[in-house]
């Protein structure tokens, strides 16, 4: 057991699975996001980076950890809510690619703007954990505490997120909203407010995706790019519209990743996440864990 | 009570309603008939704020639904059930019951127990998905979850569509029985002329976006005309 | 003027090769005009012009989007580079061809699985490949020069062009202007063929597609080949300007490949005027010109260049453009153009 925890295999699937765990997170909200309004969100990693600046910057003026982490989420809400209502309302019955163009203005905006505004001071973000690794019998296991409070705070998101959605009745909402949105304001569900709702809690999610990925690192701009890109394929290969398949497959984009990273090299791995998007479109373009549901008249 | 006052709708170059006026009083059932592309939908539609009229004017009791939004419509007590009746293929019958009950401040088990008491059938399949049940009990399930949330009027789009003729049948006795237990005003717009002037009591026949004829469901059926051109029924 | 609309209609090929060769005739005349630096500015202008008109061609045309085709530029670019350092003989359009040829079929493995994909799959998926570009080249130093990149010669005149300079510049006078005569002929015969591609069968299929793909398909067109067609073409063209943009600049870094040049192509795009040719010629200019756009900016807003928030101003008036073009006026500067022609034609007609 304890030669298993320190072997190769055994660090690699840790390191995947912290790497995984963010960036099923990220792929989560897009889905949601999608799901709701039919936009891919180009900008949810700058957008959460952006409101991770806003309350992690503090950290380097002696503010608590923890108050710049519920900061960092609550400016996500509200950048993600103003997104929704200024950027994407107009938009709404415009050609499809009228969202995608304003969204990737939107992240090369953020992506200006935030080294515009906090200069890159290269300072790390402290962790409220300790980061030195387990030992198990003089040899280290690839876990510490720090990494065990990131894949905690990312599994535990979700499994929130999961409650939400099936079992409140503001999730109920969301999903009706989303599915059936004219049904749904015959029923008297405000389904505007509810898109709205939607983008808040895409974008508080991926701040709160920043905040993983920013601690014990330094802030940058551009920290969620790459995991941005990688949730997209988990996403795509799940078929954009399962958030199940999205954390399925951002975990296991995050094990792939880890392993290429581990055996092969580290300047491979963005080109593995786009063949195996090829390949899973290639044999089912609609998505792995997407369920045809079929009406029987 | 509904009231509709010359009501005219315009999609782009096409007139789908023209100076449209009749209403539809409480405890009564007011029959809309017409051909296919008459504007019966329509009509349902402006009147749930969907589509926007050119002008005219829409009340309930004395409220003008006029520039409300739909679910404000909605949450005045106005029932719709769409045509193809907009069951939420995806969640369960339970679930479909629940979302209709959330707008109102109801109470959600013992408008489920109500809701069951009246369609058994969807108490058996509560946890099963709508998507698995048959044209009857969709429409029962559509039914229902309009119904959940205690409306005053209850708009009907082509409940018969689709279903076999006892299913109809006995579709329009629940709705001939609610409409009088509950006091509801019910529009129901109709293809099936037929099963609609049997239990209504007002008519009204649209032809192409206009009023051709409006009375009691008794006089509409009793004109030879009316029966022959635009109901579709040959006289015996 | 008569004759002139009768030649348009009658021969169509023959007017808009007639109508490319005069504007391009003027733009090398201009070139004799302007300073080594400005005919520099020019030169790579041209180089972008070609990837935007065939960016415009794929989302103004065919409804789809790209984000990837500044790694197909890259692929145009290092195709480019290493053919050049061991063949110097070759002749710069045979260069030039063969990264066309080469950013076409990275283009075509690209779209063969995505195409049957709609918008927001296909821009994901190019945006993730243009994220793969720059750590592939990092990872074949022996190959690609890693972050350091790989360098070239410079287009030089030929005798008989540098021979009509003179002065004690002559020598940088003529290599500058010959580089923008070269690539404003490129990009004159790529537009051209642009052109014809608007106002083909395969263009018109096209908008059918953008419009209603369904219905496209009831008429017989076979979606996914079109669909693919388009993208490949897009990508043979940002082949060709990436390669270009190598030759002019005597080096490729993989650097200059990251996805900020695919969200600066979608820019110019947009604000030129999605799916015209007088768009993708502006997107050009405004590429030429974006740091004397930016520096004016800087003026007006007094904002210190040399600040942070200076530094990264270019990203932020960009950004912003790009967002309030597609919120505001969706049909860029070719649009807005010819609103106000239309207004300007109404207000004569009052009087």
């Amino acid at each position: 057991m304890s030669t298993l925890l320190t072997s190769r295999i055994m660090t690699d699937v840790f390191g995947g699975i912290t790497s995984g765990a963010v960036i099923a997170l990220v792929a989560l909200c897009l889905v949601i996001v999608w799901k709701s309004t039919n936009v891919l969100n180009f900008a949810q990693g700058a957008m959460g980076m952006f409101a991770t600046f806003v309350g992690m910057n503090l950290v380097f003026h002696d503010t608590n950890y923890w108050l710049c982490l519920v900061l960092s989420v609550a400016t996500g809400l509200v950048v993600g809510g103003l997104t929704e209502r200024v950027l994407i309302r107009p938009l709404y019955g415009k050609p499809e690619i009228n969202p995608i163009v304003v969204m990737v203005g939107f992240l090369g905006l953020l992506e200006a703007l935030v080294p515009a505004i906090w200069a890159s001071s290269f300072n790390t973000v402290p962790s409220p954990f300790s980061q030195v690794y387990f030992q198990s019998h003089g040899n280290t296991v690839l876990l510490s505490p720090f990494v065990l409070y990131q894949i905690a705070l990312a599994l535990g998101v979700m499994l929130v997120v999961a409650l939400l959605f099936q079992y409140t009745t503001l999730g109920l909402k969301m999903r009706a909203a989303a599915l059936a949105p004219e049904v749904s304001r015959l029923l008297g569900v405000r389904v505007n407010r509810l898109l709205t709702l939607g983008w808040m809690l895409s974008s508080g999610i991926g701040a709160l995706a920043g905040v993983i990925v920013s601690t014990g690192h330094t802030l940058d701009a551009t920290n969620l790019d790459g995991i941005f890109v990688s949730a997209f394929i988990a996403a795509a290969v799940g078929g954009l519209e399962s958030p199940l398949g999205a954390v399925i497959g951002g975990l296991l984009i995050g094990l792939a990743q880890q392993f290429i990273l581990n055996y092969w090299s580290a300047n491979l791995a963005p080109l593995a996440g786009v063949i195996v998007l090829l390949i899973s479109l290639a044999i089912k373009p609609q998505g792995i864990f997407t369920r045809t549901v079929t009406r029987r008249v | 009570m509904i009231r509709v006052e010359r009501l005219s709708v315009v999609y782009g170059a096409v007139r789908a309603l023209t100076d449209v006026s009749f209403g539809a009083p409480a405890g009564r059932i007011t029959a809309v008939l017409g051909a296919n592309g008459a504007g019966k939908t329509t009509l349902l539609r402006t009147i749930s704020g969907l589509v926007k009229p050119t002008s005219g004017a829409i009340f309930c009791d004395e409220t003008s639904l006029l520039g409300l939004a739909t679910e404000n419509i909605a949450r005045l007590g106005i029932g719709h059930v769409p045509e193809g009746r907009g069951v939420i293929a995806e969640f369960t019958v339970e679930e479909n019951l629940r979302l209709g009950i959330l707008a109102s401040r109801a109470n959600v088990s013992e408008g489920l127990a109500r809701q069951f008491a009246l369609f058994p059938v969807l108490g058996e399949r509560r946890k099963q998905y709508a998507s698995t049940l048959s044209g009857g009990e969709r429409q029962m399930l559509a039914m229902a979850r309009a119904l959940i949330a205690k409306p005053s009027v209850l708009l009907l789009d082509e409940p018969s569509l689709g279903l076999a003729p006892q299913v109809t049948a006995e579709m329009m006795r629940t709705i001939s029985e609610l409409c009088a237990s509950e006091n509801l005003t019910v529009v129901l717009v109709e293809q099936n002329a037929k099963s609609a002037l049997r239990i209504a009591h007002d008519a009204v026949v649209l032809h192409l976006g206009t009023v051709i004829a409006s009375g009691s469901a008794s006089e509409v059926a009793d004109n030879s005309d009316l029966r022959r051109y635009y109901l579709g029924l040959v006289t015996p | 003027m008569k004759w002139l609309t009768t030649l348009r209609d009658a021969r169509p090929t023959t007017s808009r090769a007639l109508g490319i060769t005069l504007l391009t005739l003027l733009a090398l005349l201009i070139t004799f005009r302007l300073s080594a630096l400005d005919d520099a500015k020019l030169a790579s202008g041209a180089a972008i012009a070609i990837v935007v008109v065939g960016l415009s061609w794929l989302i103004g045309w065919s409804g789809q989007v790209s984000l990837g085709n500044s790694g197909f530029m890259a692929v145009g670019a290092y195709v480019t580079a290493i053919w050049a350092n061991h063949h110097a003989t070759t002749p710069i359009f045979v260069t030039l061809l063969l990264a066309t040829g080469c950013g076409a079929l990275s283009g075509l493995v690209l779209a063969l699985p995505s195409t049957r994909l709609r918008g927001p799959y296909l821009a994901g998926m190019t945006l993730a490949f243009s994220f793969a570009v720059v750590p592939l080249a990092l990872n074949f130093p022996s190959v690609t020069g890693a972050s350091s990149g790989l360098t070239l010669n410079f287009l030089n005149a030929p005798s008989w062009f540098a021979g009509l300079f003179t002065g004690p510049q002559a020598t940088v006078n003529a290599n500058a202007q010959w580089s923008a005569d070269v690539a404003i002929v490129v990009a004159a015969v790529a537009f051209f063929f642009m052109a014809n591609l608007f106002h083909s069968r395969t263009g018109r299929a096209m908008r059918l597609i953008r419009d209603n793909d369904v219905a496209a398909e009831l008429t017989g067109v076979n979606l996914p080949r079109t669909r693919t067609l388009a993208f490949v073409i897009s990508a043979a063209y940002a082949g060709l300007g990436g390669s270009l943009l190598t030759l002019l600049n005597g080096s490729v870094t993989p650097q200059t490949y990251s996805i900020a040049l695919s969200i600066l192509l979608l820019t110019l795009m947009v604000l030129g005027g999605i799916g015209t040719l007088s768009g993708a010629v502006l997107g050009g200019l405004i590429y030429s010109y974006s740091d004397n756009l930016v520096s004016l900016v800087n003026k007006v807003t007094g904002v210190n260049p040399a600040s942070t928030f200076g530094a990264n101003l270019k990203g932020i008036v960009f950004g912003a453009l790009l967002i309030l073009t597609m919120l505001l006026a969706p049909r860029g500067l070719v649009g807005l153009g010819s609103q106000l022609v239309r207004l300007f034609a109404q207000l004569r007609n009052r009087t």
